[in-house]
């Protein structure tokens, strides 16, 4: 895990951002095992007790859980991992209708000018829309 | 915990401490932060009773310090102590033969951690591998509170990211640091609480993260609006 961190958003909000990124996209797959907090500190370069507040965090919005002395692992619960990309999903979904807001786009172009850009991207990827 | 309260101290008519008051945490990182010259060596030098103060109290887990509290602090000068002419290796064995507290497995791990070569002198090390060996020697003592002096003044950035590792590591795990500096940048979302002195007292002390929760602001956005009012 790389991280660049904001100066100005708590640290511990940013590590729960980067964790539902990667459970949206499934770099972490469901029950996977995750960093101690004392691996994640030392990976990401944070204060100790920030780590520990992000697994705080994410143990109560059910991201992940622990189970007696194991190490703790990525939720398998449905619900909850839907939920997470579709706030992914709608918060991008606001900042960028902020932005066009801004410069008065009308829809149809909008819809256009993104199918384009989408295709594009995918290209260069070398995937599909998928 | 250590308490400092209301603590003053004059270098002859020069009034340095006015009544600084703040604590620290076990277990956490507090930033003593100030332009040079506002006495945050003094402040140091206060709680390691090195240097005695005028009027105010100094606590260490409740009790003025004593012999017994004096073994569980350690104070990291902004230079190292040992002789030019010693190896890195002589002078942890010098340590070792003066401290009890030495920790020779800690040691040895720094050792590694900073890729530090124990058969080179001290008098040819580069600035940022000096200010390494002397962390190194510090941080090898099994004490509860750090007190470091400008651990990242006037050292190349690759041994500052270095040194700033060592507190994410289980090496300073669930003790109390103090630091000072004037250099906050890189070390910003390392640290837990922040004081910053300014003329002899404290004109702000917070927690980093709840400034950040709070009032969306970073530590250097809240040094701005104290210093440059």
């Amino acid at each position: 895990m790389n991280v660049s961190f904001n100066k100005r958003d708590p640290v511990y909000i940013q590590v729960v951002r980067q964790f539902k990124e990667r459970i949206a996209t499934g770099t972490f797959e469901p029950g996977q095992e995750i960093p101690s907090r004392r691996e994640l500190a030392n990976q990401l370069k944070i204060n100790p007790n920030t780590a520990q507040r992000a697994y705080k965090e994410m143990e109560e919005e059910g991201l992940i859980y622990t189970e007696g002395n194991n190490p703790s692992r990525i939720t398998k619960d449905e619900h909850v991992l839907a939920a997470v990309r579709g706030e992914l999903l709608e918060e991008a979904v606001d900042s960028f209708m902020t932005s066009i807001r801004r410069i008065q786009i009308p829809f149809d172009e909008l819809v256009e000018v993104m199918k384009e850009k989408y295709q594009e991207q995918s290209g260069k990827e070398g995937g599909e829309i998928k | 915990m250590i308490e400092v309260k209301d603590v003053t101290k004059k270098f002859g008519r020069k009034q340095v401490l006015k009544g600084v008051t703040f604590t620290a945490e076990k277990g956490e990182i507090t930033c003593l932060i100030g332009i040079n010259g506002v006495g945050k060596t003094t402040i140091l030098n206060a709680i390691m009773a090195l240097t005695p103060i005028n009027s105010g109290q100094i606590l260490i887990d409740g009790s003025a310090i004593n012999k017994k509290s004096y073994e569980k602090i350690t104070f990291i000068p902004d230079a190292i102590t040992m002789l030019p002419q010693m190896t890195i290796g002589q002078s942890m064995q010098f340590m070792q033969d003066f401290y009890e507290s030495w920790n020779q497995e800690r040691a040895t791990e720094l050792l590694g951690f900073f890729k530090l070569k124990p058969e080179e002198k001290i008098s040819s090390l580069s600035k940022g591998n000096t200010a390494k060996v002397n962390l190194l020697l510090g941080l090898a003592l099994d004490v509860d509170y750090l007190l470091m002096d400008e651990p990242f003044s006037g050292i190349d950035i690759f041994s500052r990211e270095q040194i700033a590792n060592v507190f994410t590591s289980h090496l300073v795990e669930d003790r109390g640091v103090i630091i000072t500096t004037h250099e906050i940048n890189d070390i910003e979302h390392l640290i837990d609480q922040v004081v910053l002195l300014d003329d002899g007292v404290v004109v702000k002390a917070f927690n980093s993260e709840e400034v950040r929760e709070n009032e969306g602001k970073s530590v250097v956005d809240v040094m701005r609006e104290v210093y440059q009012q």
